[in-house]
C-alpha cells in the first residue's frame, strides 16, 4: 500500500498540534525547530514536484514557514491536522499558476453532478472527525484509486489530464475517484 | 447553477485543495463554503487528503543553514512585534493618563497625540506639542516619579501649571493647580513627586506679553 509510509499516527498530529500551540503562546522556537525539521524536507520535494528547482524551492519553504510562525494563533487543533494547515499555506503558493484551472469541467450532462436534493442527504461530520476517517479510508484504498486521489488532490491535474498521464480513459478516471469517495462517504455517514 | 452543489469528488474541490483553481473559482468555492455547511465539509474532505499526502511525500534534504537563516528572520520579526506592542502599550497607558487630565487640556492633549507624537526629552520625560495656535509655545510635560526635567534655557517668560502629580524645583513644591512662574533668568528643572506621574502644561513665550492662551490658562487656573 503506498500509504504506508509517512503517514502520521494520532499521537504524533497531537504532538505537532502541540508545538503549534507552543508557537503561539510562548514563541518556542525549539517547537518550531521540530515543525522545520518534519515539514522542510516534504515541503521541497512537494514544490519540485510542482516544478520548482531545489533553491527558489528553498526559497519558498522559509515563506511557507515563516507564516506558519506569524499565523500560529490562527492554527486551531480540534479543525484541521497540522500536515493540512501547512499544505494550505503551502499551496498558495504554486508557481505554476498558468495551470489554474479556469473553468472546470462542469458538464451538466456529466452523471456524477446532481442537485443535491438526488442524493443522499449529506452528514456533516466535524473536521476533526474528517481527519479521522479519511486517513483511516486513505490507508485501505487500492493503489489504482490512491494514486488517481493523489493526482487530483495533491498534484491538482484535472481529470483529463489525469487520463493522459497515466493513459486512461477519463471514464475509468472518474469512476475510480467516485469509488474511492462512497468507500469514504459510507465512513463518515457511519461515523455520526 | 447556483442550487447545485459539485459532487465532492468533483474536479472543483481537488483543484481547489491543491491550489489549481483560478482566483474567481476559488473565490466562489470558498464563500459557499462558507454559506453552505456540506460545501464546507467537501473543502475539509478535499483539503485533509491533500495533508496526507503532504505527510507521505518523500522527505528531499534541505541545505544547512536554512533553518538557522529562518530563525534570525523570525527574531527580526518578533522585535519589530515587540516594539510595535510596546509602543501600542505605551500609548494605550498614556491615553489613559490623558483621558483622566481636566476637560479643556483633555481634548486638546487627545487631539495633539493624535497629529503628532510625545518627544522624548530623557528617560521617563517627554513633551508634547500641543499645537495650539499662539504665539506661545504650549506643551504638555510628562515626568516620571523621581525623574527631573532636563536643564532647558528659554528666552521669556515661562508659566508652568502642575495638572497632576507634583514637582519641586528648587524653589518650591508644586501640586496640582499650582502655577510656578520663572522668568528668562531663571533656571527651571523641576524633579517629579515620586509617588506618581507629573503632567505639567507649560506656557512659554519669547518674552512677548501672553494674550491668546491666557483665557485656557485661566480655566486650569479656576479647576
Amino acid at each position: 500500500m503506498a500509504l504506508q509510509h509517512g503517514i502520521l499516527a494520532e499521537d504524533e498530529r497531537t504532538h505537532f498540534a502541540n508545538c503549534m500551540g507552543r508557537i503561539a503562546r510562548e514563541r518556542c522556537r525549539a517547537s518550531f525547530a521540530e515543525l522545520f525539521e518534519h515539514f522542510a524536507p516534504r515541503l521541497k520535494s512537494y514544490l519540485i514536484r510542482l516544478g520548482s528547482d531545489p533553491l527558489a524551492a528553498e526559497e519558498i519553504i522559509q515563506e511557507v514557514m515563516l507564516n506558519v510562525w506569524r499565523k500560529a494563533d490562527q492554527y486551531d487543533a480540534t479543525q484541521a491536522s497540522v500536515s493540512t494547515w501547512i499544505f494550505r499555506i503551502a499551496r498558495n503558493r504554486r508557481i505554476d499558476s498558468h495551470r489554474r484551472l479556469a473553468r472546470p469541467d462542469l458538464d451538466p450532462e456529466d452523471p456524477l453532478l446532481r442537485p443535491p436534493d438526488a442524493e443522499s442527504p449529506d452528514v456533516i461530520v466535524n473536521r476533526h472527525q474528517i481527519e479521522i476517517v479519511v486517513r483511516r479510508e486513505l490507508e485501505t484504498l487500492p493503489e489504482e484509486q490512491l494514486t488517481l486521489l493523489q493526482a487530483a488532490f495533491y498534484d491538482g491535474l484535472s481529470h483529463s489530464e489525469i487520463a493522459k498521464r497515466f493513459e486512461l480513459p477519463l471514464g475509468t478516471v472518474k469512476s475510480r475517484i467516485r469509488l474511492a469517495f462512497q468507500r469514504l462517504r459510507r465512513s463518515l455517514t457511519g461515523e455520526h | 447553477m447556483l442550487a447545485r452543489k459539485p459532487s465532492d469528488f468533483g474536479e472543483i474541490y481537488s483543484a481547489y485543495a491543491a491550489g489549481c483553481l483560478d482566483p474567481a473559482f476559488q473565490l466562489l468555492v470558498e464563500t459557499q463554503a462558507a454559506l453552505r455547511p456540506d460545501v464546507r465539509q467537501a473543502v475539509a474532505q478535499a483539503e485533509t487528503i491533500a495533508g496526507v499526502f503532504l505527510e507521505t511525500e518523500a522527505a528531499t534534504a534541505v541545505s544547512d543553514g536554512v533553518l538557522d537563516q529562518l530563525l534570525s528572520r523570525i527574531d527580526g520579526l518578533d522585535q519589530t512585534a515587540t516594539e510595535h506592542a510596546r509602543a501600542a502599550e505605551r500609548a494605550g497607558d498614556i491615553l489613559d493618563e490623558i483621558l483622566r487630565l481636566p476637560a479643556p487640556l483633555r481634548d486638546q492633549a487627545l487631539e495633539a497625540s493624535m497629529d503628532r507624537s510625545w518627544t522624548k526629552l530623557a528617560p521617563g520625560v517627554s513633551r508634547l506639542n500641543l499645537g495650539v495656535e499662539s504665539s506661545t509655545e504650549v506643551e504638555l510635560y510628562r515626568i516620571e516619579p523621581g525623574r527631573t526635567l532636563p536643564r532647558h534655557s528659554h528666552r521669556g517668560n515661562e508659566l508652568t501649571l502642575v495638572v497632576a502629580g507634583g514637582f519641586e524645583d528648587g524653589t518650591g513644591h508644586f501640586r496640582a493647580g499650582d502655577l510656578s512662574v520663572k522668568g528668562p533668568q531663571d533656571v527651571h528643572q523641576p524633579t517629579a513627586d515620586s509617588d506618581s506621574i507629573c503632567f505639567a502644561l507649560a506656557v512659554r513665550d519669547a518674552g512677548l506679553e501672553f494674550k491668546g492662551v491666557f483665557g485656557l490658562v485661566q480655566k486650569m487656573l479656576r479647576r
